[in-house]
This record gives C-alpha cells, sequence and structure tokens, in this order.
C-alpha cells in the first residue's frame, strides 16, 4: 500500500518537475512547482515526517509560491514578451543526457544500502515535540545562525530597495 | 474496526460536512436578515413550500437550486479553460478541509477504546489551518488570472497582496497563543482552556491573550476575503473582482466556499479563544460528575425557554391574510416546538429513571458539549456578518498599512511580552 502511494506520489512530483521546465508560459511553470512541491509533501508524511510535510506546504506551496504567483501577475506577461525558445527541447534532452554519471553514482549508492522497512514509525518520530527538542538541544547554533543568516538577507534587502528608490528621486 | 469505531468515524464526517457545507443556506439567510435589520427594511421573509417559511430560511434553498439550474457560460475570450473550472474547486475544498481538525467535543470514551472527535483525528491542529488557509488563494488568484480580465485581474493580485501581507500577522498571533498553550494540537488547547484561573475566571484564550485574540480575529475576516477586506471584490471599483466572468455554479462555488471559509474561520476562533466546546465553570470532569443534575436542570429549563420562544413566535410570526397557507405556520411551529419539548423531556425524564451506564455518561457529555460548539459557532459567524453589514471597505493602500505598519509589529511585540510573562512567572 505504502509502495503504491510513494510511486503515485513520485509520479506527480516528477510530472510537476517536468511540467516547470517544459511550459512556456510562466504562470504554468509556478504551478508545476507547486504540484511538484505538494507531492514531495506528501512523500514527507509517509516517511513519518509530519512536520516537515506542515512545514512544506505552509511555507513553499502556501507562502513562497504565492508571492512568486503574485509577481508574474504583477508584471502580466503577454505571449510576445516571452523569450523564443526553439532549442529548448534539445537542449533539456542534453542536460538530462549530462546527469546520467550523477544519477548512476546515486543509484549505486541507494544500491549499497541495507534494507529498511518502509512503513511509519511509532514514539513519536518527526513528531513536532521531538523534532523541536532535537533542534534546540543539539542544533541551537546552527539553527540561531541560520536564523541570522535569514535576517541579514532580509535587512539586505531592504537597504537595496531603499537605495533604487533614491537614485529614481534625483 | 468494530462497529463503534466505525460508526464514530462516519458521525465526526457527517458533523464536519453539516457544520460546513449545510450550514451555508443558515449562514446565508442570516446574513440577509441581518442585513435587512441594520438597512431597517424585513429581508427574505416570504418564500415558502406548503405554508412553511421558516422565517425566511426557505428563501436560502431556493437561492442555492437557482444557481443549481443556471445555465453554465463561459465567454469566448477565457484561453485557460481548465484553470478557469479549476479555481472555484480550490476555493471551495480547501476552505472545506480546513474544518476537518476543529474538535467538537472532548475525547469520547466508548469501552476501552478513546476517539478524538475531529473529522480527521490528527493532532497537526493549528499547521493543517494554517497551510489550507494558505492555499486557498490559489483559487482567487487563478480565477482571477484565468478570466482574462482587467478587473478579475487585479482583483486576483489584490487578493495574493493581502494574503501574503496578512498570513505573517496571523502566523505571529498564533505563536504568541501557543506559547500559552504550549501546544499545537486543538484538542489539548480547548482542554486547557477547561481550567479556571485563579479559581474563578474560565481559562478561555480571550482573556489570557486579549491582544492575539483581537490581532487573530482582524486577519480572520483578511483571509476569507470579507468586509471590511473584501477588496478582491470591490464592487464599487472593479465591478466584481476576481468572479466577474462566472456564472451559475461556477459562482456557486466561490459563493459557498465563502461561507465555509468564514464558518471555519469561525470554528478556529471559537476553538482557540473562546473555549471551543467548553461551558465556562463546567469542565469535562465536571460534567461528569454532575451529569444528574446537568439532565434535570435540562428538564426544567427547556419548557421555559421554549414557553418564551413560543410567545415571540406568536407575537413577530403573523400573515395577515387568513385564506393563505402561510398564515397557518405558526400554528404549526408551535405544535412541532411542543412535540420537541415532549420527546425530549421524556426521553431525559426515562435515562434519569432507569440510570445510565458511564458510555451514556461519556455520550451524554459529548452531546451537551457539541451542543455548546454549535452555538458558539452560531455566534461568532452572526459577529462575522453583524461587522460586514455595519463598516465600510477599507481603500487598497489602507488595507497595506494596516497589516504591515500597526497589526504585524504589535504582534511581535506581543510575542515578546508573552515570552517573558511565560518564562519569569512559569506558565
Amino acid at each position: 500500500m505504502i509502495d503504491i502511494i510513494f510511486l503515485i506520489l513520485s509520479l506527480i512530483a516528477i510530472a510537476g518537475g517536468f511540467g516547470m521546465i517544459i511550459f512556456a508560459q510562466p504562470i504554468y511553470s509556478a504551478l508545476s512547482l507547486i504540484v511538484c512541491i505538494i507531492a514531495l509533501g506528501g512523500i514527507f508524511a509517509l516517511l513519518s515526517a509530519p512536520f516537515l510535510f506542515m512545514v512544506q506546504i505552509i511555507i513553499y506551496a502556501g507562502a513562497i509560491i504565492t508571492l512568486l504567483l503574485f509577481i508574474i501577475m504583477f508584471l502580466n506577461i503577454k505571449d510576445d514578451n516571452l523569450p523564443e525558445e526553439p532549442n529548448k527541447i534539445s537542449t533539456i534532452v542534453i542536460g538530462g543526457v549530462l546527469l546520467i554519471p550523477f544519477n548512476y553514482l546515486i543509484l549505486k549508492s541507494f544500491a549499497a544500502m541495507e534494507d529498511k522497512p518502509m512503513h511509519i514509525l511509532s514514539n513519536g518520530f518527526g513528531s513536532i515535540k521531538i523534532f523541536g527538542t532535537e533542534l534546540f538541544e543539539n542544533w541551537l547554533v546552527p539553527f540561531e545562525m541560520i536564523s541570522l543568516l535569514l535576517l541579514a538577507a532580509l535587512v539586505g534587502a531592504v537597504v537595496y530597495a531603499r537605495k533604487e528608490n533614491k537614485s529614481e528621486e534625483k | 474496526m468494530d462497529i463503534a469505531t466505525v460508526s464514530i468515524v462516519i458521525i465526526n464526517i457527517v458533523i464536519a460536512i453539516i457544520l460546513s457545507l449545510a450550514f451555508v443556506p443558515i449562514l446565508v439567510w442570516m446574513e440577509r436578515r441581518v442585513a435587512g435589520f441594520i438597512q431597517d427594511r424585513l429581508g427574505p421573509n416570504r418564500c415558502h413550500i406548503g405554508g412553511m417559511r421558516l422565517g425566511g430560511l426557505v428563501q436560502s434553498f431556493a437561492d442555492m437550486l437557482k444557481l443549481v439550474f443556471k445555465e453554465d457560460y463561459r465567454p469566448d475570450s477565457i484561453k485557460e479553460k481548465l484553470l478557469f473550472t479549476l479555481s472555484p474547486a480550490i476555493v471551495f475544498a480547501t476552505s472545506f478541509l480546513t474544518f476537518m481538525v476543529i474538535p467538537f467535543s472532548d475525547d469520547l470514551t466508548i469501552g476501552a477504546k478513546t476517539y478524538m472527535m475531529q473529522a480527521l483525528p490528527i493532532d497537526l491542529g493549528i499547521l493543517w489551518i494554517l497551510a489550507f488557509a494558505g492555499l486557498s488563494v490559489y483559487g482567487i488568484i487563478l480565477g482571477g488570472w484565468a478570466s482574462n480580465n482587467k478587473y478579475s485581474l487585479l482583483g486576483g493580485v489584490r487578493a495574493a497582496a493581502q494574503v501574503i501581507s496578512y498570513e505573517a500577522t496571523m502566523g505571529l498571533s498564533i505563536i504568541s497563543i501557543l506559547i500559552v498553550y504550549g501546544s499545537v494540537n486543538l484538542g489539548d488547547m480547548v482542554r486547557f482552556q477547561g481550567e479556571l484561573l485563579w479559581g474563578f475566571i474560565p481559562a478561555w484564550g480571550v482573556i489570557l491573550q486579549p491582544v492575539s485574540a483581537i490581532l487573530f480575529i482582524i486577519t480572520a475576516f483578511a483571509e476569507t476575503n470579507r468586509a471590511p477586506f473584501d477588496i478582491a471584490e470591490g464592487e464599487s471599483e472593479i465591478v466584481g473582482g476576481f468572479h466577474t466572468e462566472y456564472s451559475a455554479m461556477r459562482f456557486g462555488l466561490f459563493f459557498v466556499g465563502e461561507y465555509v471559509a468564514m464558518s471555519a474561520a469561525s470554528a478556529l476562533i471559537v476553538t482557540l479563544f473562546f473555549g471551543g466546546y467548553q461551558i465556562p465553570w463546567l469542565n469535562t470532569e465536571a460534567l461528569k460528575d454532575n451529569i444528574q443534575t446537568v439532565l434535570i436542570s435540562t428538564i426544567v429549563i427547556m419548557p421555559i425557554i421554549s414557553f418564551f420562544f413560543a410567545r415571540w413566535i406568536k407575537r413577530n410570526n403573523v400573515w395577515p391574510v387568513k385564506d393563505d397557507p402561510r398564515a397557518k405556520e405558526t400554528g404549526r411551529l408551535l405544535k412541532v416546538l411542543i412535540f420537541i419539548n415532549v420527546l425530549i423531556v421524556l426521553s431525559l425524564a426515562l435515562i434519569l429513571a432507569f440510570g445510565i451506564s458511564s458510555n451514556g455518561v461519556n455520550i451524554s457529555v459529548a452531546l451537551i458539549q457539541f451542543i455548546t460548539f454549535v452555538a458558539k459557532l452560531i455566534v461568532m459567524n452572526f459577529f462575522f456578518i453583524l461587522v460586514r453589514w455595519t463598516l465600510v471597505r477599507f481603500r487598497y493602500d489602507q488595507v497595506q498599512d494596516l497589516g504591515w505598519k500597526i497589526l504585524l509589529p504589535i504582534s511581535i511585540a506581543n510575542i515578546f511580552v508573552t515570552a517573558i510573562f511565560v518564562v519569569a512567572f512559569g506558565g
């Protein structure tokens, strides 16, 4: 049962990924990305990580792609504004061929791993409480560093935007 | 899977469907009557089936039927047919799914097993709701974009901007309430609110966290796109906003979705801040210990309330023409009221006479709590409707200013103050 769900979810995720690079219209690309992200969220849920599953939907599907769609719609791109991509399919195929060695490496290492049972773990693995305790007891410093980094990026974006405005006024 | 498990799962799902879907006609009726009341007119009250008007409630059913049977028209200018059809369904499905994790009563114990009284028994609670609150805006954005119409596109862009701005405040106001409750599970939160503060005040969220409650209610209005935050529709500025090109049941899904979202937001506000299914000063244990007293007082109080209700019906529900079927309605309503009273009093008396088992006690407590929850839900929905017809719509820049410059700083300050309090006084 779990194998079937996993297969369906991964097929949806792969289809979403393909759609994202193949569609010419940016809105459809963004939508394919949402499909891919939600399917990945489903795989997280299968892997006994309910917190990651919810956060994936809240942050990526709920917030980031909404922002992306907002910007795409705000620009209001017409069909003639889109760049012409005559070699699109061949570029994608070449890219895929170039990635084969990496895929081979990854698949090889997967095959070398021992068999692990694919079922939902009990005793609260991946639940919010265990996750939070682990994060704030063993990984506190990296966690705080990342939040500082994000804050710096935020402040940087604000400063950058402000400078642009000033130069326009002059 | 024994019979008890299966039946409880089915009952929970049916309750969720009733409280979200079947509530829509009632909410539409409430909206129209309240609008009528505020604008000094009567509102719908003539439509009837065999003389039964039910105060105008029948009108909403007629309205729903009209939407279903209308011609499904789609303008030729629409190129993205799939997205155009999909977006009302997204709005409807996401607002409907939000309802799935609201607890209707305390965990029900039957025999040896304990059941969570939610349609979807998971303990992610608030995260689930945040996830689907964020997804619901896609329906509006895509609908606005797929309509291939400038007004619709403007409506979609406005909706996206508004939801992005208010989601931040909503999440932050939830964080401060999470610090107090110490759990993301909605059931745990409601159980926390059953306790008493200093022995005499119910520990409801609105008393512990008034700032967070106000912020959350404001952002809930914005998330459900209801007035005063309905700039996505804004019929005085952008025709009909995102649903300008929609008609028939496609529009109907947007319409139903809006009311389901409103009902879900009310349920969430009730659960987070107004004690959910808890009756003040009577938490689950107290109810179980005093079940006899509660049942006896129900037997005494119900006929008295019904008597005054019947007098109110007699005074207000009159039809001037004598030979119209609608003139007989009051008599029939009174008969039904008396019948319900006799039925309930008799069955309660029988239960008291024969005594009740522990399963019976648990079930009756769950029933009482469910009724309490529905009563609170109706009051909260009434508040939503009252606000819609009292306040005027914000201008677009005012919405953004309110979200980013006022609500967001307040919510961050609230988190700091709450955290300091909890750390200093040990929660």
